[in-house]
């Protein structure tokens, strides 16, 4: 591994202009698509195939009866131990050496597992060309030094990216220095994500945030346990006949096994 | 064809057969490719993964006609156990497994074809759920999709295993079984030994086929 990357969100400084969501679209050249308005400066109202990041709008009440706006910057969270690769059955999701998770497109056949499996709901579908697509923490950019697209567009210092211990480090800091609710989320679940959240609120505040992610137990039960079961049954089985055929012996007609059967000599 | 031989199957029984035998090796060995990476190569093989994906999932709806075929074919003979018999048999493992002096005599399926046919039945039908399911995911909740990856995992698991106990039976295991799936005449030795109680209900109302014979009519008359 080259070196582990962390890009740190601090929630607390962003002011929801999605610059990164414009940067993010500009350097990936992804389309933008008509949207629907449905009540919210939050758009589009969800990732998409074409909306690797996005900021979401939220109205929240206080303890105190104040009202205030929650931003929280979406996208793949870059799992270590990401469901997405575990389900991908033709290796087109892979992880690189900053620890990130990318993904070639040309290997990816659309079967659509990563979006089931994702306890983030990430990667997102396009029809049109049958193939997923998410975030890549601009894997292009990282691999020349530059920082990623929204990092790069962030006015507020709200978004940065370094080594891995650095910014966990910074990021109890920064949440120590807010105090009250304010939280590290992304270091302690799927053995640490590589986009670690400082949230000023508790995690069960944000809408859709889960506040304990893992790695779905179906996705562990069949990649783990069902996928080597299917080799070692089959084995188990072929050696249990070659046993029986050896030891017991074959099912053979009777009249077969007398001169007047198979054995004419 | 020798004279002599004892007709086991019709042909249309033995395409349905082989219908939902070819495709669901067929679907195996494409579904392997696609859940071992170090099976990926099958993918190469037809043009890429993206194609093993589109036969898997065609292939599938072919299994799942010939699956229905298959049950609807076999059902009676062989979905239904016929007891004491049948528990008789179970309980000397077939003859299979151990020496045992007097087996009872078995009629057109013994049950452990009886139980092979039901565990295809069983989880062919499993598999064709949940494989279309997972086909076509977004109409589903995410919970239920996770639950069929496991199903169709399970589901392999098992007729992959007893796909060999099939292949071992039908080749070395039970010598002269084969001919009745290819060319559907067997030995009457092969019959006295695997399904001497078929034999004699066939004797018995005249529905007994012998190659070279005049087929004799009701009640065993010529």
């Amino acid at each position: 591994m080259k070196k582990e990357l962390v890009k740190l969100i601090d929630l607390s400084r962003c002011t929801a202009c999605r610059g990164c969501q414009v940067a993010c679209k500009q350097w990936n050249e992804l389309p933008a698509k008509r949207t629907k308005n449905f009540g919210s400066y939050q758009n589009p109202p969800d990732l998409q195939w074409n909306t690797w990041t996005l900021i979401r709008f939220q109205e929240h009440e206080k303890k105190n009866g104040k009202v205030n706006w929650l931003f929280r910057k979406d996208g793949c969270m870059h799992c270590t131990d990401a469901a997405c690769i575990k389900v991908c059955p033709t290796g087109a999701l892979y992880h690189t050496e900053f620890g990130s998770v990318s993904m070639h497109a040309d290997k990816c056949i659309g079967c659509k597992a990563c979006i089931t499996a994702c306890p983030f709901s990430v990667p997102k579908y396009n029809a049109d060309t049958n193939k997923i697509a998410k975030c890549d923490l601009c894997y292009t950019r990282l691999q020349v030094n530059q920082p990623p697209a929204c990092v790069l567009s962030c006015p507020t210092g709200a978004l940065q990216i370094g080594a891995k211990d650095a910014m966990i480090k910074k990021a109890y800091a920064r949440a120590e220095e807010l105090g009250g609710d304010a939280n590290v989320y992304g270091d302690k679940f799927v053995d640490g994500t590589h986009v670690v959240y400082i949230l000023p609120e508790r995690a069960d505040v944000y809408e859709h945030l889960p506040v304990d992610p893992k790695v779905p137990l179906e996705i562990i039960i069949w990649k783990d346990v069902l996928k080597p079961a299917g080799l070692l049954a089959a084995g188990a089985v072929v050696a249990g006949c070659f046993l029986h055929y050896i030891t017991h012996g074959p099912k053979t007609p009777d009249d077969e096994t007398t001169c007047e059967g198979g054995n004419k000599s | 064809m020798k004279i002599g031989m004892i007709k086991a199957t019709g042909p249309f029984e033995r395409v349905v057969h082989w219908c939902v035998a070819l495709s669901c090796l067929l679907l195996c060995f494409t579904g392997m490719g696609m859940m071992y990476h170090s099976l990926n190569g099958l993918g190469t093989m037809v043009g890429g993964m993206a194609n093993l994906k589109t036969i898997h999932n065609f292939g599938g709806i072919f299994f799942a006609i010939s699956l229905v075929f298959t049950i609807g074919m076999w059902w009676k003979e062989a979905g239904l156990f016929s007891f004491p018999e049948d528990w008789q048999w179970i309980i000397a493992g077939g003859g299979y497994l151990w020496h045992v002096e007097n087996m009872p005599e078995v009629g057109k399926y013994n049950p452990g074809q009886k139980m092979f046919f039901l565990v295809v039945a069983l989880f062919g039908a499993i598999m064709v759920a949940s494989g279309l399911i997972i086909w076509f995911p977004f109409s589903f909740a995410v919970s239920l999709v996770r639950m069929m990856y496991v199903l169709h995992a399970l589901g392999f698991v098992i007729i992959f295993a007893f796909f060999f106990v099939h292949l071992y039976l039908v080749t070395i295991g039970a010598p002269g079984s084969a001919p009745a799936m290819f060319t559907g005449w067997v030995t009457k030795a092969w019959v006295k030994k695997q399904h001497p109680k078929w034999l004699k209900e066939m004797e018995e109302d005249g529905t007994l086929v012998v190659y070279g014979e005049e087929k004799c009519s009701k009640k065993g008359r010529c």
